[in-house]
């Protein structure tokens, strides 16, 4: 049985995917945080780079990748495809499980894939230093490198649970030159002013974003930088799926269930997005599941609706499934999903019905990781294990019924910098936080109104 | 022989173990004279132990011959008078109770070398008391409120397993899962989960239910929350942010679930086994339960005590009712957040070898 589905590096994709252009109902824009009105394009310049922000914009289905950003690419795309035989064997499935995998690449995961267009753009636009916010670190690793090779500067404001518990991620930024520090910090005033009033705060990407925003906004030598919600970010992510489509062909096959983690939505977007087209032509069957911990599910519990962006309401007001800006999420393990909302544009296709969503338990998932990683070797990170998990209850329900799906795993990144968390799994420490929904709607069923 | 509250005398007679110095000491071992000076009782109630250990430290009561629960109250007295940090004991629940009513809201420590341990002032071993009076002293570790509970000792003598509250106390405490690895976001202060929950469960609290709040400081801080007074060690039942009923009794909130068209429950767990009914609030009986249905009853806890819990105990007295409760349940350990922990029913575990040990 083949193994691998390798692509060569002249395969990597000329042009990005915008699914903007082909979504049954259009994306409700963006507001204004202060005024709530239209975002205009001019509002955003303050942070952002002209190009970026026409891409934010843009509706055109398809985005040329400019050639330096694919000579960078070229150091670990076009990703392996990997079918899992040893995990089907373990599963004893007549399924059949692919997984493709971005932990190749440099930085662990699959957020290089923008971080390097996002560093050149403002690169190309004179921008000096890119200010911005990571969760598990994954993101702040990613932007550390493709600063590093276009030659800006980089500040990181990592969320402080992850920070404590994450120390060589830190290390890996200093290597590639990038300034990270511990958020809520005193470098900002809102920093100041959460640790004034919670001074044992575990710290959320929400008010890492509001802290890297801020930092943007008040330099004028400093653009902002963001890993994931964007559209422009989703628009890089779909080399990944783009790849797979090409690595399918290659395998003569093509998934029927497809499983991806989601916290604000990049690599299972990146992933899914291409699959869209097919969906609504030719493939109505295939199914696009979006994985997230039950310690924060936005997509299954949340509310559709207009929010914030962040913590302190600095960034536009779009719409999107949401808990509440100011929902702290409980420091679960994977730090990368701890996020209270989800892209608008994951948001509507997922209002459409067009893709699926599930929460999972971290207990669970780490078991599902352990076992994984006991067949197919690659120790996942615990966001991309949230993946895993629903894959092999699927896989096991093939057993029952004898059917031979063809199941997709996205194996988003590595949990090289997540062993501590494994240990926990291992010595049982793991405890199994849950968005407690059905009374968080009673406690706003009946608000007092204003 | 079961317990020995009130018959210290007779266990001397029948030549039980004095087991309190040997756990004392292995705590007391451990501590540095430059740390920390004693105020003690003379001969066994404290300065035997420190003279051999080496410890600076003056006499500030002499017990009677054989020393009863009145010379502990009367030495805590004497400690208060010095203005002491903190007072260490040895013994178990029923030691716990005399220091907590002399000891007028001072901070306690438990060495724990008594037969009942129910009482969160206990380390969990005479090691544990050293390292939290240490890091005490030394200004590294908060206070947190805890419950001072004992079994009802005349009720189990008649063969029946009881749990009562009889108030709170002030101790230090290591948040446990600090100690795993260096993840700073459990420090937050235990009293601030406690609020976070009470905020919570103020907003989803406006439904127009009654709630039956069971007994214990988590439950008590809603009421606080809210602006009302709660009886810390009773069920009250609150609705619409008023105070329903105080103090109920298994009568009365069956009369209230009958008049009310929703009720729902909230208990926290009580004492070191993890009891969310049947112990410290036996008011919210089977039969309220079953009325009010078991999906109305949410349980609330801080994350620490849930942490230093390997799982929660039902005992309702209605197997049937408990193994319907069993399982992975929902319990809200903040604002908008809660953890799965998993819940047995009393009938399916060995509960005397736990709740008793040594007996």
């Amino acid at each position: 049985m083949k193994i691998k589905y390798l692509l060569d590096e002249e395969e990597i994709p000329k042009k990005w995917y915008n699914v903007a252009a082909d979504m049954p109902t259009p994306l409700d824009p963006p507001l204004h945080p202060g005024t709530l009105k239209l975002m205009q394009p001019s509002d955003m310049e303050m942070i952002f780079p002209k190009a970026l922000i026409r891409q934010e914009m843009s509706t055109d289905r398809w985005i040329d990748i400019p050639e330096e950003v694919r000579e960078i690419y070229r150091l670990w795309r076009p990703t392996p495809l990997y079918r899992a035989a040893a995990l089907e064997r373990a599963l004893k499935t007549p399924a059949r499980i692919y997984y493709k995998y971005e932990g190749v690449s440099p930085a662990g995961s699959h957020k290089p894939n923008t971080a390097v267009p996002q560093a050149y753009y403002n690169m190309k636009e004179g921008v000096e230093r890119l200010a911005t916010e990571t969760g598990a670190g994954q993101w702040g690793s990613a932007l550390a490198m493709a600063t590093c090779l276009f030659g800006l500067k980089c500040t990181v404001y990592m969320v402080r649970s992850s920070f404590d518990s994450k120390p060589y991620r830190k290390s890996a930024m200093r290597v590639w030159g990038a300034e990270c520090l511990s958020s809520p910090s005193d470098k900002t005033n809102f920093g100041r002013k959460i640790l004034a009033e919670m001074p044992d705060t575990p710290g959320s990407l929400g008010i890492a974003i509001s802290e890297a925003v801020e930092d943007a906004a008040s330099n004028d030598d400093t653009n902002y930088s963001l890993g994931s919600v964007l559209n422009h970010v989703l628009l890089h992510q779909t080399i990944e799926g783009q790849e797979l489509k090409k690595q399918f062909e290659l395998a003569d096959d093509y998934p029927d269930i497809m499983f991806g983690c989601c916290g604000g939505g990049s690599n299972f977007p990146g992933m899914a997005f291409p699959f869209i087209p097919d969906k609504l032509k030719d493939r109505k069957d295939l199914r696009m599941v979006a994985c997230e911990p039950a310690a924060c599910p936005s997509l299954t519990q949340g509310l559709y609706a207009y929010d914030f962006g962040d913590t302190a309401g600095m960034t536009p007001v779009i719409k999107m499934y949401t808990l509440g800006h100011d929902f702290i999420p409980p420091s679960i393990h994977a730090g990368g999903l701890r996020y209270h909302g989800a892209a608008p544009l994951l948001s509507n296709l997922v209002h459409e019905g067009l893709i699926e969503a599930t929460a999972l338990l971290q207990t669970e998932v780490f078991q599902a990781a352990t076992m994984f990683a006991r067949s197919e070797g690659i120790i996942p990170a615990p966001e991309s294990a949230h993946a895993i998990k629903p894959a092999i209850d699927e896989a096991l329900r093939c057993r029952q019924t004898g059917e031979a799906k063809s199941i997709f795993i996205s194996l988003s990144g590595h949990g090289h910098f997540d062993l501590s968390s494994y240990d926990a799994y291992n010595d049982g420490k793991l405890v199994d936080y849950e968005y407690p929904a059905d009374l968080v709607r009673q406690s706003l069923a009946r608000l007092p109104k204003p | 022989m079961k317990g020995t509250d009130g018959l210290a005398c007779r266990a001397a007679a029948l030549g039980a173990v004095p087991l309190a110095g040997e756990r004392g000491k292995a705590c007391l071992r451990l501590l540095s004279p430059e740390d920390i000076f004693f105020y003690a009782a003379a001969g066994e109630m404290g300065e035997t132990a420190l003279r051999e250990c080496g410890l600076p430290h003056e006499i500030v009561w002499h017990p009677g011959k054989i020393s009863s629960a009145e010379d502990t109250k009367s030495a805590c007295r004497a400690f208060l008078e010095r203005n002491v940090d903190l007072i260490l004991f040895c013994g178990g629940d029923g030691t716990a109770r005399d220091v907590a009513e002399a000891s007028e809201g001072k901070p306690l420590l438990g060495i724990p070398a008594g037969v009942k341990m129910h009482s969160g002032v206990f380390a969990v071993s005479p090691q544990a008391a050293a390292k939290l009076a240490t890091g005490f002293v030394r200004g590294e570790f908060k206070l947190r409120e805890t419950e001072i509970a004992d079994v009802d000792e005349d009720l189990y003598r008649s063969g029946e397993l009881s749990t009562r509250l009889y108030c709170t106390a002030l101790t230090p405490y290591q948040p446990v899962l600090v100690q795993e690895r260096k993840r700073i976001y459990l420090s937050h202060s235990e009293e601030n989960f406690k609020e976070e929950i009470a905020l919570f469960a103020s907003e989803f609290m406006r439904d127009g239910s009654a709630y039956i709040l069971g007994a214990g400081t988590t439950t008590a801080k809603i009421a606080e929350v809210l602006g009302l007074e709660k009886t810390l060690l009773g069920v009250d039942v609150i609705k619409d942010g008023k105070l329903l009923a105080r103090d109920a009794t298994e009568r009365e909130l069956l009369a209230i679930v009958e008049r009310e068209k929703q009720v729902k429950i909230i208990v926290s767990p009580i004492g070191a086994q993890g009891f969310i009914l049947g112990r410290g609030s036996q008011q919210i009986s089977s039969k309220v339960v079953e009325r009010v249905g078991e999906e109305n009853l949410i349980v609330i806890s801080t994350p620490h005590k849930l942490a230093e819990l390997s799982r929660l105990i039902v005992d309702t007295g209605d197997e049937l009712m408990d193994r319907r409760i069993a399982g992975k349940r929902l319990v809200v350990t903040g604002y908008r957040s809660a953890q799965r922990k998993e819940t047995a029913a009393a009938a399916t575990i060995n509960l005397s070898n736990e709740i008793l040990p040594g007996l």
